[in-house]
């Protein structure tokens, strides 16, 4: 349980830890935030396009891919599975939302794309796809998971509702989450 | 023909109790069987492998990647493992996904030199496979249906782990 819970931190903090290592890291980190209850813990990270650049472009990632990832706005989501039951990730029923509307996320399919018009190499679209958080998944008891999540950039604040099912038959009581405020990673000028 | 059938429902019989038997340690989660996705790749060594031919024996496969912090992690572990594992009846597909020689040279020679990963260079095989994310352990039966599922970085080196395996494989620990 100790060392799973170390892991997922590793995780967490395995972009930032690498993007340092590069000497790319140009914008404060910015803030973390943390919804927890006694089923789910769920971390939410916002990157900035700085940290992201250098990341993809420490794996080879070529220009025209990484003007791409400029255009959208990363979070790396870490979830814990706290509970003895099956806790259900659908990022289907999560919403982003602005004072003025709801707030794009950009599928994986919507990526897919992506690469594919720009004729991106097969293996960095496996390990771009690797590194986004699972679009659904059936959390056991005591798993993390993580990986990013990536919505249309803005500058203005949004809040984030996203719901889990749990149970086997996705019967069981609901839990709702709800952060307020959040902004994306903003490079330093 | 009465005993090879007699034969055969023994031999059945005996895996399915052996696989239901053993006592799973945290991480480990049993499955309904169903059949392994192909999985031919080449080593660092541009040795073939293919997963078919592993033999009538279980088979440890992993997919790892150097950007996973949990991987660098675990990967120590399983070269624990593998040296112990040496004499039994395990097989061993340890899959880089998606990387260069490169990457995967310098990480391993790092970590876990011992380690001659399988190169899936496209991640075309990781996308059959679908793991549920990097890294990623299924351990699948003589016959080539995945048993049981590992979810998460595990401490292979650790007697639980090592225990589980030995039960599994029909070895004495």
């Amino acid at each position: 349980m100790h060392h799973r819970s170390a892991n997922i931190n590793l995780f967490l903090c395995v972009l930032a830890i690498g993007l340092l290592a590069v000497g790319t890291l140009q914008a404060a980190q910015p803030e973390r935030r943390v919804f927890e209850n006694d089923f789910l813990k769920l971390t939410v990270n916002p990157r900035t396009a700085q940290q992201m650049a250098a990341f993809y472009e420490g794996r080879g990632f070529p220009a025209e891919a990484i003007l791409l990832t400029r255009t959208a706005c990363f979070f790396t989501i870490g979830i814990h599975n706290k509970s003895r039951d099956i806790l259900w990730l659908e990022t289907a029923n999560w919403r982003f939302q602005t004072a003025s509307g709801p707030l794009k996320r950009v599928t994986r399919e919507e990526w897919q794309q992506r690469w594919q018009r720009i004729g991106l190499a097969l293996p960095h679209q496996s390990t771009f796809r690797w590194t986004l958080l699972p679009a659904e998944l059936d959390f056991q008891a005591d798993e993390h998971e993580g990986g990013n999540i990536t919505l249309s950039r803005t500058d203005k604040p949004f809040s984030l509702h996203a719901s889990f099912a749990t149970g086997r038959d996705k019967q069981g009581p609901r839990i709702d989450v709800r952060i307020a405020d959040l902004r994306c990673g903003e490079d330093q000028s | 023909m009465k005993k090879f059938l007699i034969g055969m429902l023994m031999f059945v019989c005996s895996q399915t109790l052996s696989a239901a038997d053993i006592s799973l340690p945290k991480g480990v989660i049993a499955i309904t069987p169903r059949l392994a996705p192909p999985l031919q790749l080449q080593n660092m060594d541009g040795e073939q492998f293919d997963l078919r031919r592993a033999g009538d024996q279980w088979a440890f496969v992993h997919f790892w990647a150097s950007w996973c912090g949990p991987c660098r992690r675990e990967m120590p572990t399983i070269e624990i493992l593998v040296k112990a594992f040496a004499d039994k009846p395990l097989t061993f597909a340890i899959i880089n996904t998606a990387e260069s020689d490169d990457t995967v040279f310098s990480f391993l020679a790092s970590v876990a030199p011992e380690i001659n990963s399988l190169m899936d260079y496209d991640g075309l095989v990781t996308e059959a496979w679908q793991p549920r994310g990097l890294p990623s352990t299924y351990l699948v039966d003589p016959q080539g249906m995945i048993r049981y599922v590992v979810i998460g970085g595990q401490a292979w080196h650790s007697r639980e782990y090592q225990d589980f395996l030995r039960q599994l494989v029909g070895e004495p620990g």
